[in-house]
Formats: C-alpha cells, structure tokens, sequence
C-alpha cells in the first residue's frame, strides 16, 4: 500500500485516540469498583507463585471473581515501589513482595491491608512462625502471606567425600559436621586427599549463614546498630577460618557455574539453590547428597503474597491468596515449580516426599523439612540488608585484594554504622 | 483565528522563497521587493511550535521535571513509600565522609581515562587510515561501527565470559602460549583495565566516524601543499590534520567526558549481585562506578534522597571536569 503524509497523520491520529480512549476505559471501569470489584489482577515474578496452581486458581473462583494475573519482570521491587507511590487504579489487588524486600516495606505497612482482620489468624498455625512474623509489624498487623522458604542445608559431592575416604552418608557426615569447626576439619581432611578441591565458594555463603542462624541481626528491635557486637564478630570469624584454612575457593563470579562441578566438594545453600546446582552442572546427576547445615539451619529468600490497601475486592482477595498457599497447593507448586512451602503440612505430602534422583534418590524433604521446623525468630530490620552490604563487600576485598580481615573488619564496622545513620538507625 | 488568512499567505511564499526564479536566489536575502510584513508575534507561529512541542512536553516531563525534582530529594530522606523528612544538607555531610563515594569517584575517573584516551586516539587513527581506504569503504565503515549499535547487555555478557578468570577464552589463549591465567574479573585494576576495554570496543567506530566526517571536510589542496613544501605521513597529521580537525576533536572529548564518566551498564552487567550480596561493582567493588553507587543507594537500599545527593555531587564534577578538558583543547587555538 502506498501510503501518503495524510494517510500516516490520519493513522497516526487515530492510533493515538484509540489508545487513549483504551487506557479512559480501562481505568474507568475498574476505578469505578467498590470493595467488591469482580475483577482482580495479581502480580508477581516468574517463578515465585506455580503457574499450574495459579491457572487453577483462575478456574476455581471463576463463577465470582475473574483473576488476571501478570508475571512482572526485571526490577520487580523497584516497580511495585513506583506503583504503590503513584497510587490509583494500576496499583494490582494482590502483589508479590520477595523475601528480601519485605523488611523494607515494612514501614509503610499502611499502605497494605492487615491479614489477620481478614482472617490470617485463623489459618497462621499452619504456616512457620518464624516466617510469619518477618512479615508483621512490630504492633502485630500481618502484611504477607507467606509462599515459601529457602531452609538452608549442605549440599556435598558422596563421590569425592567416599574418594577421600570420608563417611558419604547424609546422616554420618552430618554428625561430622555438626559444628562449623567439625565442617572446617572435614575440610582440611578433603582438601589433602583431594589438593585443588574447595570446601566452600566464598565466604560469603558462610557468612550469610552464619548470621542467618542467630537470633540477632545488625538491628535491633529498638533501632540500635548492634552489627558491630559479638553475634556478628563470631560469624565474621567463622567465614575467615575458612579462608585462613585455605578451604575457600574465592569465587565472586560467574565462574562458580564451571566450578561447582569440579573444584568445589561442598557448597552451603537454601532448599532453592539444588536447581543451581542441576542447571550449572548436570553431569554431576546422582553424586550430590544433602544434610543438616553446620552450626545449625537458617533461611535464604521466600516470598510473599500481600495485598495492597487499594485492593478491590479484600475478601475474595485474602481467599484466593489462602486458597493458593493451601498447604494441598503448596504441595502441588512444589511439584510443579520447586516452590519450597512455608507450610509444614506439606512436607508429609506425597508430592514431597519423594526420591530425589539428582541426590543420589535420597529423599531431601528429611533434611529440609526439620531444618525448616527448627530455624529461629529473628528480627530483620527494614535497613537490614543495606546494613550488611558493606561486611559483604569487605569479605570480597579480603578475597579479592588480599585485604587484612582485621582492617577490613573495621572498615565494614564503620561503614555500616555510617549506611544505619543514613537510614535513620540510632 | 481570524489573522491566518492574511498571514498565512506571505509567510509560505517567504519560506519556500516563490515557484520558479525564485530558487536561484542566494539564500536568506530577502526576497526583493517584497515589503517585509511588520515582525508578527510568536502566537502568528503556533503551528510550528505545536509541530515541535512534543518533544519539549516529553522532556519537561520526562526529564526536566525529574531532574529537578532529584534536586529537591537531595535534601530529603525518603525511602520511596513513606512521608518525606527535610535534613537540610545532611546528605552532603554524610556524602563527604562516605568512603564507598570516593572510592566510586576514583573507580570511575580511572575507568573514564582508561577508556577515552585509547578511544579518541584509535578513533582518529582509525579514521585517518579509513580516509585513505580505496576500496570497501562502506564494508570498514559499517564493520567499525557496528560495536556501538549493539547491546551494551549482549555486549557485557560477552565479555565477561570472553574474560573469566577461570574458563575465559582470554586466559585460555595466553595458558596456550603459556602465561598463567589472569584474574581479570578480580583484580582490581584488571576489573577496570575489563569495563575500560569493553566501552573502547563500545565506543571507537562512533568517535571514528565523526572524525571521518572531519577529516573529509578538509579540502586536499591544503595537503598537496604540504606535500609540495616536503611534509611527510606523520608531520602532516600532527601539524594539518589535529589543528584543522581541533573544533571536532573538543566536541568528541566533551561528549566522551560526558558518556565515559556514566559508565553503568558495563559493571553492572558484569558483576551482577543477587540477594545474598546486594554490592555492586564485583570483588572489592573495584567496578564500582559512582552511578552504579547511586543505583545502589536509590534502589536497593531505598535511600533516594541519598542517592540524589551523590547523582547532584556528580553533576558537579562533570562540570567541572568539562571544563577542564575545555581548556585544554582549546588551549592551542589562541597563539
């Protein structure tokens, strides 16, 4: 077709009235809903709910609510943030908030509505407290309904631990590695059987956990910086003995996908990171086994399913969340999505308690599952992460500059009092 | 309303100068004999200002608007969501005592010379060279500048696997030849020599082609003369081509300032963080450039009003350091 200056203009024109009178509607139709709107959207992250349960979900409420939901990509806190603070009919009537981000969001927990008045507190027992409680106020109100967990174990290599004439059997080798001293020893006894081997990838991953385990974070309840006390000091030392020993492999990269097949026999992660594992280095397939963390479980990442204040519909909305995170439905995303369920009722279920062939067909819900049970309450405040990141980067500069731990113990100490400062932390 | 009809009229005939003759006159003299109609007033124009508004609309909101809107959260903290709180310059005071902000400082300046200088100077050497090309001009042209219209994502992955430490082709070739392996990816000076290399790779064939442009512009007999008065190759660039080309060498040294000090993406991409370490710029945060600090500090610790700060102490340094190069290119033309 030919088309002419006028033509395009004619099309530009209406292309640009249409569009408008598009976006007119939809938000009219849907603005115009009271608290019993009929049609709902929900958003969360590829990943973070099992599309199976949530194509279900549409099905089953069907007949009262039509559910739309939209797998947000890329930055999804950064866009769920511009969109609570703009405000008005684009805001979804149940979102997903990662596990990570949910601290964060806790001081303006006014901008989402409170479970329990829609009947959270009936079905809380079902789901872990310690999980529960990350996501409510300090005044009790509930913001999140919990998806999942990421209960932290220790994956190893049964083949080079049986190469190094060490015991390869999850509950022997978790008796051997009860502590983070007995983990380190059965280190130092790999690594000389097997030189060029590392026990762990960085420190990091030891530190990360060793935090984890702990009641205390780097704030406290009362807005005090407290990373520089002995909680953190002990965990900060756990992950320089590694690196002291020599048991640490230094990885900050990408390469940790062509050398967790080969260097590293041992690697500390949540529930999540098998399918790291599988996908970096499939031909490992049956030489990987699970068992308890040393020193004790922790938690690495989980999601949750709030429901913003705009939300138009909060009855039907709160029973569609519930009725996703059904224990039953928790099971089933397991299946379907390796969704690990914050809902112990759901480690009995056979969806679960299957053999894992990538482990060697070892069923790994009997590690995770009582490491889920047994992980402590702890309080994360919303600077938390900000405040940790420097004790992160300074453990990389150990690593990577060969900085002095001391020195770098100090500057991570007062760099993070100077990030608790900026955030409003006395 | 009612004045297009008279205006409208004359003010074609006076832009598109008359049909016929008309055309042969020299531009912008006024067409004899045609009474200049008394100066109109800017509504007379609407039109043409409604054609270009809305590109001005766009970046009044777009960009005009934000920008200065990060100024008034310079002086605020606000974690995105909740009620904005005034400190006054306190986020200055905590930018000036904040070692991760000059350390992001030093970062980026080592990065910006790192790459602008082997930039600008293959660029002009590229394109001397491609001046005096015969055949497949276009095939070099479009060979040099495709780097710069690929994704600077695409670009970074690449490299960074073309550079990693352990199973990177880089160090697979130099273990051939016999060099250990080279921590390229956690070096703190090789992670900058990596982000440097990469937006050289970037941004050459850009500069090379404006210098092209330049160097055709400069008509041949100046360089028969030269040759006649016994120059040769390598004093005629230095002493014709560089002064000649001076006005188009500031401009490529302004806009490489402005880009090379923004590097964000490179490092970025590079070095990823996850939610177990959420620092930016890879081992030691030797990558870390000062945007980079920024995006940091926006949003992922939610402090935008600290992030406004250091984006403001940033804009600064710009400046200033435009204008340093300023002076220096121009320092020449005024003996």
């Amino acid at each position: 077709m030919d088309l002419s200056r006028r033509g395009f203009l004619q099309a530009a024109v209406f292309t640009a009235a249409a569009s408008g009178l598009t976006v007119a509607c939809g938000g009219g139709s849907e603005s115009g809903g009271t608290k019993n709107g009929k049609n709902l959207t929900m958003w969360y992250w590829g990943g973070a709910l099992s599309d199976k349960v949530v194509a279900e979900a549409k099905t089953h409420f069907t007949s009262r609510i039509k559910l739309t939901s939209a797998s947000i990509g890329g930055d999804f806190k950064q866009k769920l943030t511009t969109t609570l603070a703009a405000g008005g009919s684009s805001v979804p009537d149940i979102t997903g908030i990662k596990g990570e981000d949910i601290a964060s969001f806790l001081p303006n927990a006014d901008r989402f509505l409170d479970l329990n008045d829609l009947g959270f507190k009936k079905v809380s027992s079902q789901y872990l407290e310690w999980k529960t409680k990350l996501a409510q106020t300090k005044d009790g109100k509930q913001i999140g309904f919990p998806i999942d967990i990421g209960p932290t174990a220790l994956f190893y290599r049964a083949d080079l631990f049986d190469k190094a004439g060490l015991p390869d059997d999850p509950a022997k080798v978790a008796a051997e590695a009860k502590t983070w001293d007995d983990y380190f020893a059965l280190g130092t006894e790999l690594k000389k059987a097997l030189p060029g081997t590392f026990l762990v990838n960085n420190m990091g991953s030891v530190f990360n956990i060793a935090v984890g385990q702990g009641t205390k974070r780097f704030i406290d309840e009362d807005n005090h910086f407290i990373g520089d006390q002995d909680h953190i000091r002990a965990a900060w030392n756990t992950a320089i003995r590694a690196y002291r020993l020599g048991l640490d492999a230094k990885i900050n990269d990408q390469s940790w996908n062509s050398a967790v097949g080969k260097s590293l026999t041992t690697e500390l992660g949540a529930a999540w990171h098998a399918l790291d594992i599988e996908s970096a280095a499939p031909d490992t397939k049956g030489k990987w086994r699970v068992c308890a963390t040393p020193g004790g479980p922790a938690n690495q990442g989980g999601s949750y399913l709030t429901l913003p204040k705009q939300c138009r519909n909060p009855e039907e909305a709160f029973k569609i969340i519930s009725w996703i995170l059904s224990p039953d439905n928790n099971a089933k995303s397991f299946t379907d999505a390796a969704i690990f369920p914050a809902s112990p009722a759901s480690y009995a279920m056979l969806a679960m308690t299957g053999p894992d062939a990538f482990f060697g067909g070892q069923k790994i819900i009997e590690v995770f599952g009582p490491a889920a049970e047994a992980i402590p309450v702890s309080y994360e405040a919303p600077a938390d992460s900000a405040v940790m990141a420097p004790f992160m980067a300074e453990l990389t500069s150990i690593e990577a500059k060969g900085k002095k731990p001391d020195d770098a113990w100090k500057d991570a100490v007062s760099q993070a009092k100077q990030i608790a400062r900026r955030q409003g932390v006395s | 309303m009612s004045s297009p009809p008279v205006t409208g009229p004359a003010a074609v005939r006076e832009h598109r100068g008359g049909p016929g003759p008309a055309r042969f006159r020299p531009r912008r003299t006024p067409p004899a004999g045609a009474a200049r109609p008394v100066r109109r007033g800017v509504l007379s124009y609407w039109r043409q200002y409604l054609a270009i508004s809305p590109f001005y609309l766009i970046f009044t909101v777009f960009s005009f608007g934000p920008v200065f809107y990060s100024l008034y959260l310079a002086f605020q903290r606000y974690d995105g969501l909740g009620t904005k709180q005034f400190v006054g310059l306190q986020q200055f005071e905590f930018l000036w005592n904040d070692p991760v902000f000059w350390l992001s400082i030093r970062n980026t300046l080592v990065i910006w010379v790192l790459s602008t200088v082997p930039t600008l100077f293959g660029a002009l050497v590229l394109a001397t060279l491609l001046h005096s090309v015969r055949r497949f001009k276009g095939f070099y042209r479009i060979a040099l500048y495709v780097p710069n219209v690929t994704s600077i994502v695409a670009v970074a992955i690449f490299f960074g696997a073309v550079f990693s430490n352990d199973f990177g082709l880089v160090n697979a070739i130099l273990g051939m030849v016999g060099i250990d392996p080279v921590p390229w990816l956690s070096d703190p000076w090789l992670i900058k020599v990596v982000i440097a290399l990469l937006m050289t790779w970037m941004w050459t064939g850009y500069n090379m082609i404006i210098y092209l442009a330049g160097l055709q512009a400069i008509p041949q007999s100046v360089y028969e003369a030269a040759k006649i008065d016994g120059a040769g190759p390598v004093r005629t660039f230095f002493r014709i081509t560089i002064p000649i080309m001076r006005p188009i060498i500031l401009f490529t040294v302004v806009v490489s300032t402005i880009n090379g000090l923004q590097s964000f993406s490179e490092p970025q991409v590079l070095f990823a963080s996850n939610a177990a370490n959420q620092n930016l710029g890879g081992p030691g945060q030797a990558g870390l450039t000062t945007l980079l600090y920024f995006y940091q500090s926006a949003f992922l610790d939610n402090d935008y009003g600290y992030g406004a700060a250091i984006v403001w102490a940033f804009f600064v340094l710009i400046i200033v350091l435009v204008v340093i190069n300023w002076r220096i290119v121009q320092r020449g033309r005024k003996s």
